[in-house]
């Protein structure tokens, strides 16, 4: 690499970009040639080996910000950054992880930022690298999940040495994703890329968090460093919290309401927001209505519901709910879409919400908008330490000595659901295919004493998992896609048991058969790099909701539901995902179709995660 | 969660439609039917995507995908009802894909499927049934 970036005037130093730019480009290849050929047969040159190249500066940069690891799957336009990670001297510098498919790097970044509350930086090719990503980064940027997609190129055209450099480069690398990263650059300057990064890792880690993207010159990285670039020591930007006027207000609204509700999404970023969240409950004794974005409230709490918010309510304090929309209204699958609501009128709406700092742009996933009585531009979690001590100081006698027989009444109803709930499961308990509320629980009967962490959604479970396990702790449950991008959850899961790879946290995944077979390759680096990971496969051998979606249609045409399984179904052959497990250097099982050997089989994958290593379990079950 | 994820297509509002029906089907015997035709129809035909193999049901008060329907079926005529002319957003099947017969035999097929076990008798189950 010492040839391309060698003084094609002459000179015995390293060229400059402005130096470079002065020369006409034909005269420059010619000349690096004859350098490279010069340097090459030269050992002795001082110039024939790079010393202290750039991309030592930017990993320091990595490291001064606390990045633990760079996935990717290798990529020649960052090879010099990947060069100075795995040849970082001594200790502390970020890991390299071994992704075979830049969309994995993208969701197991996704995964661990949710685990672990911190970003995770990831590698991808110029171009082609960034377009299998994308899909990826929008699902994290719509999970409002920090991320830091570091791409590459030679920026200057004159540096490029053939066709793939050229395919592989963009004027504007970074177009391709402008509608759903919060940031993007070019640092033309190590010194540019040192302010760069901690401006996009500053815009990454405030509400609501997002992915960030840089691009790297490959000259900066490769050439020796100038000038004498540096990062100031970071400071994290305090979230946007309810002014007091806006707190004191909304803790009056709570107090007079005859039936508040507390509606919440992604309310909670740590185990002291759960708490916080509990304490506020608590002070109103008001139902927690959870869309289940995150790990929000204990889900064994009486206050606990995913009940659609009662008609009775007459006052709905909504904490970072995504689809605000979607609490008061709805606009059901039928055929003329008519929209319905579910609040009866009058009933008042407090939204705090970070999104409504944020402006829209080209992609929808701020979903269908619903003026809200009191919106707030504020972090949920910010403010709730303030929301909660405004509310026990206003809250009169009266109100207060309601609690008792409010608590009373939850407490009965929430009783009443965990019954109904154990009745249903029961139903179909010894049937095969395998019920999904049979898998869930055999799976939480040997969790339940440990340290765990649900790293799947659960959505195609029919959040089974919700309704019977006891979700306390805010690492429990790190929620759903984000996009409803399907291909997240192996990978996902995956950066997540890395974030809980020392933390003695169990890391258990329930991963749709559909969903496996776009990225199989994550569970190959959940073996490389040895990850705890419990996987069960809920193969119901279908994309099934896509299977239902095309049923309707077809009713709904009047032909031929039966043939809804065309193009839908993943049978003929059956696919075997243990054996797909055991090529990967995973342990498989199954495929499991009898629910009697459900249990065993999961102590024995149990075994094998608890030494560190992943497990894999093929249970063919029920689709919903 | 996004609810736009989700698919709660199926027989939401039976619940409904058979309070308002049942005085008047109770009386009704269903017609003749074939459970193990039925049970061939109830897969062929997508009626297990929504509610289980043997009717069970997701269970799901949100996101869910439909509604147990056996042991002890709604009556027949409301169950064509909502086939027919269905509550909620379950679709319609009318009988150019399911006749009537077909409908008899599904029910059939619903008569037939026994009682699972109860929460009581499965221990990963019963602590969570009220003293």
């Amino acid at each position: 690499m010492t040839a391309a970036v060698a003084n094609p005037a002459g000179g015995s130093g390293l060229i400059r970009p402005s130096t470079l730019t002065k020369i006409a480009g034909i005269e420059v290849a010619q000349a690096a040639r004859a350098q490279a050929q010069v340097a090459a047969g030269s050992p002795d040159d001082p110039n024939y080996h790079v010393a202290n190249p750039g991309s030592d500066f930017m990993v320091d940069c990595l490291k001064a910000l606390g990045y633990e690891y760079v996935a990717a799957t290798p990529g020649s336009t960052f090879r010099g950054l990947q060069e100075s990670v795995i040849n970082f001297p001594g200790s502390g510098g970020p890991e390299w992880l071994t992704a075979t498919h830049e969309e994995i790097s993208a969701a197991m970044a996704h995964g661990y930022a949710k685990a672990s509350g911190k970003p995770m930086a990831f590698a991808v090719h110029g171009v082609v690298g960034v377009q299998h990503a994308a899909m990826g980064i929008y699902n994290a940027y719509a999970d409002r999940v920090p991320m830091l997609l570091l791409t590459a190129n030679y920026a200057d055209g004159a540096l490029r040495n053939e066709a793939a450099e050229w395919d592989h480069n963009a004027t504007d690398m970074l177009a391709m994703l402008r509608g759903f990263v919060k940031y993007d650059e070019q640092p033309g300057s190590l010194q540019h890329f040192a302010e760069s990064l901690a401006r996009a890792h500053g815009l990454a880690m405030t509400p609501p968090y997002g992915p960030v993207a840089l691009v790297l010159d490959q000259y900066l990285q490769e050439a020796t460093i100038s000038g004498n670039p540096a990062m100031k020591p970071f400071v994290p930007v305090s979230p946007p919290a309810a002014d007091a006027n806006a707190v004191a207000d909304i803790a009056k609204m709570l107090i007079a309401a005859q039936n508040p509700v507390i509606v919440v999404d992604r309310a909670t970023r740590t185990q002291a927001g759960v708490d916080q969240l509990v304490q506020l409950a608590e002070a109103l004794q008001a139902p927690v209505v959870d869309r289940l974005g995150r790990m929000n409230f204990p889900t064994n709490h009486y206050l606990w519901s995913q009940l659609p918010v009662a008609w009775e309510a007459d006052l709905i304090l909504a904490l970072d709910v995504g689809d605000l929309f979607d609490v008061v209204g709805d606009v059901p699958d039928i055929t003329n879409r008519k929209t319905i609501m579910h609040i009866k009128p009058g009933t008042k709406v407090i939204s705090i919400d970070a999104e409504l700092n944020v402006p829209q742009a080209n992609y929808q996933d701020k979903q269908r908008f619903y003026q809200p009585d009191y919106p707030v531009a504020g972090d949920s979690e910010a403010t709730l330490p303030s929301l909660i001590e405004a509310v026990r100081r206003a809250m009169p006698d009266a109100r207060r000595n309601q609690n008792a027989d409010r608590a009373n009444r939850f407490k009965n109803a929430f009783a009443a659901r965990r019954a109904a709930d154990a009745n249903a499961a029961a139903e179909a308990w010894d049937a095969s295919p395998i019920s999904v509320p049979r898998m869930v629980m055999e799976l939480w009967n040997q969790i339940k004493g440990l340290d765990w962490a649900l790293v799947s959604q659960a959505t195609f479970q029919s959040f089974w998992q919700q309704r019977l396990w006891d979700f306390t702790k805010h690492h429990n449950y790190l929620g759903p896609q984000g996009a409803a991008g399907i291909g997240y959850t192996g990978p996902a899961s995956v950066g997540a048991a890395l974030a809980h790879r020392n933390d003695g946290i169990i890391s258990v995944s329930i991963q749709g058969d559909g969903d496996f077979m776009f990225f199989p390759g994550s569970h190959w680096s959940a073996a490389h790099h040895k990850l705890p990971l419990l996987t069960i496969i809920h193969n119901n051998r279908a994309w099934h909701e896509e299977l239902m979606f095309l049923q309707v249609v077809a009713d709904r045409r009047n032909r031929h539901p039966e043939r809804a399984g065309i193009g839908t179904t993943i049978t003929n052959p059956n696919i075997d995902y243990a054996k797909i497990a055991s090529g990967l250097g995973v342990y498989g099982q199954g495929p499991i179709s009898s629910p009697g050997d459900l249990g065993p089989a999961i102590a024995r994958a149990l075994a094998v995660v608890k030494r560190g290593e992943p497990a894999l379990i093929d249970v063919v079950s029920q689709g919903r | 969660m996004r609810a736009s994820a989700l698919l709660p297509f199926a027989l939401l509002g039976l619940a409904v439609l058979a309070g308002s029906h049942l005085a008047s089907a109770q009386g009704t015997a269903p017609p003749p039917g074939d459970p193990k035709l039925g049970a061939a129809l109830w897969m062929r035909d997508g009626c297990y995507e929504c509610h289980g193999t043997v009717a069970q049901g997701s269970g799901a008060r949100v996101g869910g995908t439909g509604p147990m329907l056996a042991p002890k079926p709604l009556p027949f005529s409301v169950v064509l009802s909502q086939l027919r002319r269905p509550i909620n957003v379950m679709p319609p099947y009318s009988t150019a894909v399911l006749s009537d017969q077909d409908a008899a035999n599904i029910y059939a097929y619903l008569m037939s499927i026994p009682a699972g076990k109860s929460a009581s008798t499965i221990p990963a189950l019963s602590g969570y049934l009220r003293k």
